[in-house]
């Protein structure tokens, strides 16, 4: 891949340059992500896919503004976010970044569509605008006739349905996933990342989705293998590729 | 706006109801003590406030009214000389001994000689007109219904006070005395019984009735300069009152016992409601930690940890409110001395909401465990 290419290219919203991280456990300092430089392109569902402490979900938090790095830059939507402070890094995460975690969190006391309403509320919505995103979020999901339903009445494939719909609902310009899969059975996992993938294509929003689950290759639009801390391999999966052992359930 | 907060607080009621309970206890000892304490040393000052008059005039220092010693007779005429005093009349205060016709050994009693008309300004609220007709029959006394065991007598039956006969011709209710048993007669029938030869030409205190109530302390200053008839002082009923239940208050000890009582309940209710809400906050710090990953901030945050508290304390004092109003109504209808204003009831739970929020400000600490960071592990 060509650098300068991905530079001028007006679909690269996400970028990496020479970033590195390490931590420190009492004596031992282990380097977690070794020099990465990496474009991420707009309107894509890219998948970091590798064994479990190569790195990947560090680099997704970096990647989100979650943590800072220790050395390098990382630039979303043309802002350096080493520069933010933690206040604006806030800020920028409310107007720009969607989130969906390997557990569901979602609040045991609100139903799904006061989960998906409950950010929304804070980014100064009016009520009625918030409840129609919400809606059209849950819609979009496919859980618009169990919305009023709590976390202790869905499945754990709603649930995680539900925290897409939160996260889909801002509107952001990056989501980011964490192991979304690794909770849910098969056919649950492949509705997630349909959705997921959906998103990607038709908002145009930046969907950077980090697992080790290798059933998830054949639905990215492009894949990041790591290993060590480093990027070992960027490649487009052939429709060929797909592993179909037992994916291939028919999607809500 | 999605209410977290209170969805919360309704949907896992269970894990906030120690706290609840908690702050709520807390508020109702608050209460019922403080009751108690303006209750009990509330009767120290009886003579004050059962009576209608706006000045007292007495010794100086006089740190409370059963502690006062006698002035010279010529004050009354000084009151008496300034315009703005209506009216003025005596109030013989004897400390004596009590002797009675059951085997109570000796008791000992305030005498209280007071001037018997029906428009008398001593005892003005405590004593029906009828009441004070009959201390006009010659040795005749008053005490308290609530007395009459320790003093082992009955209505119509005759003791001795100072080695003087004396007959009990009627009961009045809410006269018990701090310390001993008050006896009312009227002025001739305590000159009787006061045997110490110096009072002769001196009274206790002097009363005062003012044309304009509301000028009491101006009153009080201008007649206080005066040395012309002795030392003297002069206070308003209301300084005066205040002065004898603070003297009981914190010279007895019991004021310092209250307050350090108040500091213990204040303690373990906070530490109860702080733990409580902290494992709440622990409890949900995942899905808060997911909020902030999407940008809510941490000052949003914490004022949903924050009004938690807010509710739980209202909740709780909510409750001690209305089993306070219960407990207080069943002490008065068993005669037990419980008094409690609006400033000192809003202050109790004052005090029980500034607990459920330092709890709060406790529990919003464990908040900083709420970093997005650590749900990518």
């Amino acid at each position: 891949m060509n650098q300068a290419a991905h530079l001028t290219s007006p679909s690269v919203s996400l970028q990496a340059r020479h970033v590195s991280k390490s931590f420190t456990s009492g004596q031992i300092r282990s380097t977690v992500l070794h020099d990465i430089t990496l474009d991420i392109r707009a309107g894509e569902l890219t998948l970091i896919s590798g064994p479990s402490g190569c790195g990947k979900s560090t680099l997704l938090a970096i990647l989100s503004g979650l943590q800072p790095t220790d050395g390098g830059q990382v630039i979303a939507l043309g802002q350096d976010l080493n520069l933010l402070g933690p206040r604006q890094i806030e800020r920028f995460r409310l107007l720009h970044t969607g989130f969906v975690f390997q557990g569901f969190n979602l609040f045991p006391a609100l139903n799904a569509l006061e989960q998906v309403e409950l950010p929304l509320s804070y980014l100064g919505l009016a009520p009625a605008e918030a409840r129609r995103r919400a809606m059209a979020s849950l819609e979009e999901v496919g859980l618009g006739p169990r919305m009023g339903l709590r976390p202790s009445e869905l499945s754990g494939g709603e649930k995680q349905r539900v925290a897409i719909a939160r996260a889909l609902a801002k509107q952001p310009d990056l989501l980011f996933a964490d192991e979304p899969t690794s909770a849910l059975d098969a056919a649950n996992g492949q509705i997630v990342i349909d959705i997921l993938h959906r998103i990607a294509r038709t908002h145009g929003t930046t969907v950077l989705c980090v697992s080790h689950d290798p059933r998830l290759v054949g639905h990215a639009d492009r894949v990041l293998a790591m290993e060590d801390g480093r990027i070992l391999s960027d490649r487009v999966p052939s429709p060929t590729s797909t592993p179909a052992s037992g994916i291939e359930e028919p999607s809500a | 706006m999605v209410a977290l907060a209170r969805k919360t607080l309704v949907y896992e009621w269970r894990r906030f109801l120690p706290a609840i309970l908690a702050v709520g206890f807390a508020g109702l000892l608050q209460l019922l003590q403080a009751a108690l304490v303006l209750g009990i040393f509330g009767s120290a000052s009886v003579y004050i406030t059962g009576s209608s008059a706006d000045l007292w005039a007495g010794y100086p220092g006089t740190q409370s009214v059963n502690l006062g010693r006698s002035i010279d007779s010529g004050v009354e005429m000084r009151l008496r000389m300034d315009p703005a005093v209506a009216s003025v009349e005596p109030f013989h205060w004897v400390d004596a001994d009590w002797r009675g016709p059951s085997d109570t050994g000796g008791v000992s009693v305030f005498v209280s000689g007071i001037n018997t008309r029906p428009d008398g300004m001593l005892f003005a609220h405590a004593l029906s007109p009828a009441l004070r007709a009959r201390l006009n029959e010659p040795d005749a006394v008053v005490v308290d219904r609530a007395d009459l065991d320790s003093l082992g007598v009955g209505i119509g039956d005759s003791a001795v006070i100072n080695g003087h006969r004396v007959r009990v011709v009627g009961v009045s209710s809410g006269l018990r005395a701090l310390g001993g048993v008050n006896v009312v007669a009227s002025l001739a029938t305590a000159a009787e019984l006061d045997t110490d030869p110096s009072n002769t030409n001196r009274m206790t205190y002097f009363v005062a009735k003012l044309r304009d109530p509301a000028q009491a302390s101006e009153v009080a200053a201008r007649l206080r300069g005066n040395s012309a008839f002795g030392s003297y002082d002069v206070w308003t009923a209301e300084d005066f009152a205040r002065r004898s239940q603070l003297y009981w208050m914190f010279d007895t000890g019991a004021g310092a016992g209250v307050l350090f009582l108040a500091g213990i309940v204040f303690l373990v209710g906070a530490v109860i409601t702080s733990q409580t809400l902290v494992a709440a906050v622990i409890g949900s710090v995942r899905e808060y930690a997911t909020l902030n990953a999407l940008g809510v901030g941490v000052g949003a945050l914490r004022k949903v940890v924050m009004e938690q508290a807010f509710w739980v304390g209202a909740l709780g004092l909510a409750g001690a409110s209305i089993l306070g109003g219960l407990a207080l109504a069943f002490a008065r209808s068993r005669s037990v001395p419980v008094a409690l204003d609006p400033w000192t009831a809003l202050a109790c739970l004052s005090l029980g909401m500034g607990l459920a929020i330092v709890s709060g400000l406790a529990a919003m600490r464990s908040l900083r465990r709420a970093d997005p960071a650590t749900l990518l592990r």
